[in-house]
Order: C-alpha cells, then structure tokens, then sequence
C-alpha cells in the first residue's frame, strides 16, 4: 500500500467516525467534536496529495490546510457561543429536548 | 512511512474513543488527543508550520474551548445515552457504512495516480509566506473579515449575557430599595 493510499484510507475512516458522531450523539458539544473530526480528516486529504501528489511549486495543500483551520476555529467559536446561548435558554444541550417548533 | 504507519492506528483508536465513550469529557480529551496526533504527523511528514499551527488553534484553542465548553454546561445523563445507543448506533451505522464504502472504493481506484514523489522537499516558511500575501491576498483579507465578524458576534453573546444578568440584579435591588423599611424598633 502506497503512503497516499494509506492517508486516503486514514482520512476516509475519520471522516467516517465524525460521521457517526454527528448522527449519534445528542450533546451538541459532542456534534461538534464530530464535526472537528470531519474538518480534520478533510486537512489530511489536502497534506497528503500535497506531499505524495504530484509536485506542486504553489503550496496549495498546506494554504488550503491554513484557510481550512482558521475557518474551522472560526465555526468553533461560533458554534459554541449558539450552544452556550441555548443551554442558557433551556438548561440543557440534548438535542433532543429542543423540540418547541416541533408541529 | 515507519512514522505514518505508527501514527495511523493511534489517531484511529483516539477518534474512536472520541465517537464512542459515554462521558463527554473523556471524548473531547480523546478527541484533543486525536488532534494532537494528527499534528505530530503533520511535524514527521514536513510540514513543520502546518503542524505548528494545528497545534497551537486546534489543540490549543477548539479542544480547550470544547472542554471549557462542556465545564460550564450541565453533564448531560449518560445512563440515558448508553441506553439509546443501541437504537441509534443501528441508524449511524446504516448511514455512514454506505459512505464509508464509496469512499474507500475511490480510494482503491485511484491509488495508481501517485507520482512517487516521496523525496519532494518540505516548503520553508519564506515560500508560504510569499505565496500568501502576493496570490492569495484576498482570500487572507476575506478570513480576516470572517474573524473580526466571529469575534464580535462572540463578544454580543457574551456581553448579552451579562447585561440580562446585570439587569436582573438590577430589578432586584430597585425592588429592595422602593420596598420601604420597616420599621423594627420600638
């Protein structure tokens, strides 16, 4: 198995378990953790066809890898900062309590 | 490959730990462990800055904010979660395995695209530098604009916060005052 393949299928699998967490869990702060897996998983798809790709003079993997955690701890905070409001709201982050637009 | 060999198993097993274990707490640290991992392979692979970064906004910053974050919030039931699991883990399941087939199917056709690069040599921070404030100016201006908006936006919640607080403690001490004394002595 080549050092590509072998990222791919780590980022696969990764990707893969945040999947599961998001569909999963009911805590949004644990959603969230699956979401960061998610992001993560897409950073080392980027690094590996930077490094065993093609030879690539304009950095564009690890420029990319930047833009992407910047945005991703941008979506951390903001994430966070609607689950705090909620929790404040309802004293709970289960999910599934939030059903008031519920018909 | 030695290093990419030893490193994949471990953020494997601390993803999972991070989908899988009851108490929130114990997920988010397995999950700063994941992050963490993923960083130091980043560091053994070349991309010394990447890494650094990585650690510095992923571990340093989202893990600690995500512990802080369950710190503040109620501890939610996990007698409840574990006994939903079940039902749940069937429906995940059914969802992600179908995505997680495609997904290694690609993977399996298009292993042969490799150059075999593996001597390409690591980029030093004068490259990146240049590339990113020469071509990709707006793209950094952008990112810059999108975290001044993030950090304002967290700063209203947060300031929302303490005012309703603040005005809450308010009403109470007016009440206390208009509420005249009475009068205890004889």
């Amino acid at each position: 198995m080549t050092p590509l393949a072998l990222l791919l299928t780590l980022s696969s699998l990764l990707f893969t378990l945040g999947l599961l967490a998001v569909l999963t869990r009911r805590n949004a702060i644990l959603i969230l953790v699956g979401i960061e897996l998610m992001l993560n998983a897409a950073n080392i798809n980027f690094i590996a066809f930077w490094r065993y790709g093609p030879p690539d003079p304009d950095l564009t993997g690890p420029l990319f890898v930047l833009f992407s955690i910047a945005i991703a701890a941008a979506e951390a905070a903001v994430g966070l900062a609607i689950i705090l409001m909620v929790f404040r709201h309802t004293r709970s982050t289960d999910l599934n309590r939030l059903d008031s637009l519920h018909g | 490959m030695t290093p990419l060999l030893i490193l994949s198993p471990l953020i494997l097993l601390a993803a999972l730990g991070a989908v899988w274990l009851a108490r929130p707490v114990h997920a988010a640290l397995l999950l700063a462990l994941a992050l963490a991992l993923t960083a130091v392979f980043y560091l053994t692979i070349g991309a010394d800055f990447i890494g650094l970064v990585q650690f510095m906004v992923y571990v340093g910053a989202i893990a600690v904010l995500i512990v802080f974050s369950l710190l503040i919030t109620r501890p939610g039931d996990e007698a409840e979660e574990l006994a939903r699991r079940p039902r749940s883990l069937v429906t995940g399941l059914a969802c992600t395995l179908p995505v997680l087939a495609v997904l290694l199917y690609s993977v399996s056709r298009s292993g042969t695209a490799e150059s075999g690069a593996a001597d390409s040599p690591a980029f030093t921070l004068e490259q990146l530098g240049t590339a990113l404030f020469t071509t990709h100016v707006p793209a950094v201006m952008a990112v810059g604009v999108l975290l001044t908006a993030v950090m304002i936006g967290a700063a209203l919640f947060a300031r929302g916060a303490h005012a309703s607080s603040v005005s809450r403690y308010a009403s109470c001490v007016t009440e206390a005052t208009i509420k005249p004394p009475t009068l205890s002595d004889p």
